[in-house]
Formats: structure tokens, sequence, C-alpha cells
């Protein structure tokens, strides 16, 4: 991958290899599998913790002392919170299907935006999965050298986005 | 002087109007200049004050990023979730 940059026309646009763009386009899309089932599920309608690790970092409880008052704001907006993440999720991997004939894919500000906030969430479940739970955690455990290598790719991916964007709003 | 007084007025009135705090946590997965972009884009603080913000989440576990109503703060805490940051609130003195 040639890292994000900005372009003449105010997009950013970075070069991807086709299996970059196949392995982003599946992530996002089991992110999106992940967080689908929610916004129908027994917790949306109860408000109760959502047992599965990964979900409940994505959606944590909005009130850390009061289990009554998590429940209830988990009832007025998480499934509105899931659907705005199987959307970004969305806009991803279609924007990924445009990649032309270089692999070059130009993202307009709000697909950046759903860009971020999708690389954010495949970020934090894979954390989650690999039990990366605290700062300590991260330096000492031993993780699986791919999932490791991917993780920060994933990283350098999104800081590239992030570095794109910043230098677009101060010539801006 | 009264300028001070004036200034310690405000504030005080500020805080029994306002008994809520929205607070970011901080966690291993979330870039530093992904959680500084945040701050700048959704409160719209100025870069300075975002970093500073950022590295009062890193180094402390936790900064306040917003003071309001209830209802406002649940607000903020939502959009963080939207982000992905890992956001909470609480009454303000609490």
């Amino acid at each position: 991958m040639r890292r994000f940059e900005g372009t003449s026309d105010g997009r950013v646009e970075a070069q991807l290899d086709p299996d970059e763009v196949t392995l982003l386009q599946s992530l996002a899309g089991q992110v999106a599998e992940l967080v689908a089932g929610i916004s129908t599920s027994s917790t949306s309608v109860d408000g109760s913790t959502n047992s599965d690790a990964a979900v409940a970092r994505l959606l944590p409880d909005a009130y850390p002392d009061d289990a009554e008052a998590s429940s209830e704001f988990r009832r007025f907006t998480q499934s509105g919170l899931a659907d705005r993440k199987v959307a970004n999720a969305e806009t991803v991997i279609r924007s990924l299907g445009r990649a032309d004939i270089t692999g070059s894919v130009a993202l307009d500000e709000p697909e950046t935006l759903s860009w971020l906030r999708c690389l954010t969430d495949i970020r934090l479940t894979i954390a989650s999965r690999l039990g990366i739970e605290t700062e300590d955690d991260e330096a000492g455990r031993t993780i699986d050298p791919l999932m490791r290598e991917l993780y920060d790719w994933l990283g350098f991916v999104q800081n590239s986005l992030i570095e794109a964007v910043d230098d677009r709003s101060t010539d801006g | 002087m009264p300028q001070t007084m004036d200034r310690t007025d405000a504030r005080s009135t500020a805080a029994l109007e306002s008994p809520w705090v929205t607070l970011v946590w901080n966690d291993p997965v979330n870039l530093m200049s992904y959680v500084s972009y945040v701050f700048r884009s959704y409160f719209g603080y100025p870069p300075v004050e975002s970093e500073r913000l950022m590295l009062q989440v890193h180094l402390d576990g936790k900064a306040v990023v917003a003071t309001g109503s209830r209802e406002e703060m649940e607000r903020h805490v939502e959009a963080m979730h939207d982000y992905g940051l890992w956001a909470t609130l609480s009454k303000a003195d609490a």
C-alpha cells in the first residue's frame, strides 16, 4: 500500500494491492456482521450489557456506576449506533470496490469519516479477540505474529488517513 | 478584584446548571493522532487544546472533554461511541 495523500480536488487517495483491498473488505464485512445482529438482538430490547467482549467494547456502558441508566441509554442508542457502524463498513467495502487497475482509491469527506470509524471498529474488535486490554498487555503478551502484523498495518492505514486529512485541513 | 469575582461567579452558576460531564477513557487501541482528531473535529477544540486533552487521556487514564446538561452529555457519549472512543458520563461532582 502507498499511504494516503491529498488530491487536487480535495479528496484523499491511497494505492492498495488487490489482496489488501480484499482483506479490508473482508474485515469490514466481518465487523458489519458482528454488529448487524445487535439492533435486533435481545440486548437492544432489555438493555443488558453485551456478552460478546468485542461488542461490549464497541458499545460500552455509558454510566460506569449505574447499570440501570446504562441499560436505558443502550435501549435508546444501541440500534442506531449499530446501524451507523454497519453503514460505515458498507461505505468502506463500496469505496474499495472502485479501486482502479493501479489499485488507487480516492475518498471524499463523508467516506473518509466512515473509513476512520470503521478502521477503529476493526482494530477494537481484533484487539478484543487478541486479549489486548491494557498497554502493558500489548507490550508483554505473545501475540500471533501474523495477527500482530495485521493489527499494526491497520494502525498504519488509519494513521496515514488521519495525516492526509490533517494536511488537507491545514492547506485549506 | 472584581474581574476575578465575576469569573468565579460565572463558573459556579454554570456548575449548578450543568452538573454532568463527558469523560473519555484511555484504551490501548486508539491512536493518539485519532483521539486528537476526534476532539478537534467533533468538539471543535483548537489543535493545542485537543492535544492537551488527548495527552491527559493517555497519561491520566481519562479526561473531562465536555460539561453540560445530562441530555447534552448523552449526545456527546453517543457521538464518541460512533467514533469508537470509550466515553461515559457522570455527575460533575461525582
